[in-house]
């Protein structure tokens, strides 16, 4: 059974803040309102848990701007909206009042904008202590259940690598290290948006992962 | 001469450790003492304490809250955030309060240019 020490698990979750704390700010000037974070939860579940995570109604849909990483480190991260939230996101950022037809059609095109540059500052972040190379798939806007969403073995059949994943062995068990945001609404024009963001490995990346925090805290 | 002090205040043991070891280095001078939330810091303090670099995202207070308690306590203390969320309105709250921003991960470099003030 894979576990992480205290201290490898202290650390992740400081990668997490940081990454997530770049993201923020990303995102913070996107929206032109602050950005409040929780403090991160980190979980070794199988997905079923995983889903559970998610305090959302199973049945209402999300929506999620998924991407993909792979290379020494395999994995998906995902910014995930409840489905209004989506929209109101892309109203806010577009800042004009359009009728819904037309905000659902900007829909996908916005928010994988906002993915790009939300996703990116977050692994840049979360990552920058380590020595571990991996490259960028493109983002992809996916809309569905959370149980659909935190589904491990879907993320790895849609990576490039996916041969390597599935060599691997790896069973429905994910990684999910998880934050929860939403922007803080003193004003009340603003609207307020919340969402998450999850952090989804294989095992095998688990593993890679923990030597990679072996590592780092023998320098200390 | 009187020893200065330093305190950090983080949830996070390695953001904690990786300041220890730059003062335990580098500036063997100062006095370090550490906390990991605001709770834990409001009982640290001393008559000493020139110098608190504190995380945002802690449970419990903020960063920014616990600033202004030990800022009401000690006027003349140098107070950093020490955050990778640097968001136009929380710069201005702590600009507004006389507290600075150093970006995580901390480095040497950071410190160096924070100790000058007190040569």
């Amino acid at each position: 059974m894979f576990c992480l020490s205290e201290m490898e698990e202290d650390a992740l979750k400081e990668f997490f803040n940081m990454g997530l704390g770049m993201a923020a700010a990303s995102l913070s000037e996107m929206v032109n309102n602050e950005v409040l974070l929780s403090l991160p939860q980190l979980k070794v579940v199988p997905y079923e848990e995983a889903t559970k995570m998610l305090v959302v109604n199973q049945e209402e849909k999300l929506v999620a701007i998924r991407q993909n990483f792979t290379g020494e480190l395999t994995g998906t991260a995902l910014l995930i909206f409840p489905g209004a939230e989506s929209l109101e996101l892309v109203r806010t950022l577009l800042n004009e009042r359009m009728p819904l037809a037309v905000l659902m059609e900007l829909e996908q095109e916005t928010l994988l904008d906002v993915g790009n540059v939300v996703l990116n500052a977050f692994l840049e972040s979360f990552t920058q202590m380590m020595s571990i190379q991996f490259e960028f798939e493109a983002a992809e806007f996916l809309k569905g259940s959370s149980s659909f969403l935190l589904d491990v073995s879907s993320h790895l059949a849609a990576q490039k690598n996916s041969m390597m994943a599935a060599a691997t062995g790896d069973d429905e068990r994910a990684f999910v290290l998880m934050m929860d945001f939403k922007t803080n609404d003193e004003e009340a024009k603003q609207h307020t948006l919340s969402g998450f963001m999850v952090l989804l490995f294989s095992q095998y990346s688990m593993e890679i992962l923990k030597r990679e925090l072996k590592t780092i805290l023998a320098t200390f | 001469m009187d020893k200065k002090t330093v305190m950090i205040v983080d949830d996070s043991s390695l953001a904690r450790m990786m300041v220890r070891k730059i003062f335990s280095t580098r500036f063997k001078e100062w006095h370090l003492v550490e906390a990991k939330d605001g709770t834990e810091a409001l009982t640290l303090e001393d008559s000493s304490l020139r110098l608190a670099l504190i995380d945002f995202n802690m449970p419990g207070m903020n960063g920014l809250e616990l600033s202004e308690k030990l800022l009401a306590k000690h006027p003349d203390l140098s107070v950093y955030l020490v955050t990778a969320n640097i968001q136009e309105r929380m710069h201005q709250r702590a600009e507004s309060m006389g507290i600075g921003f150093i970006k995580k991960p901390i480095a040497e470099n950071k410190i160096v240019d924070i100790l000058q003030a007190f040569v």
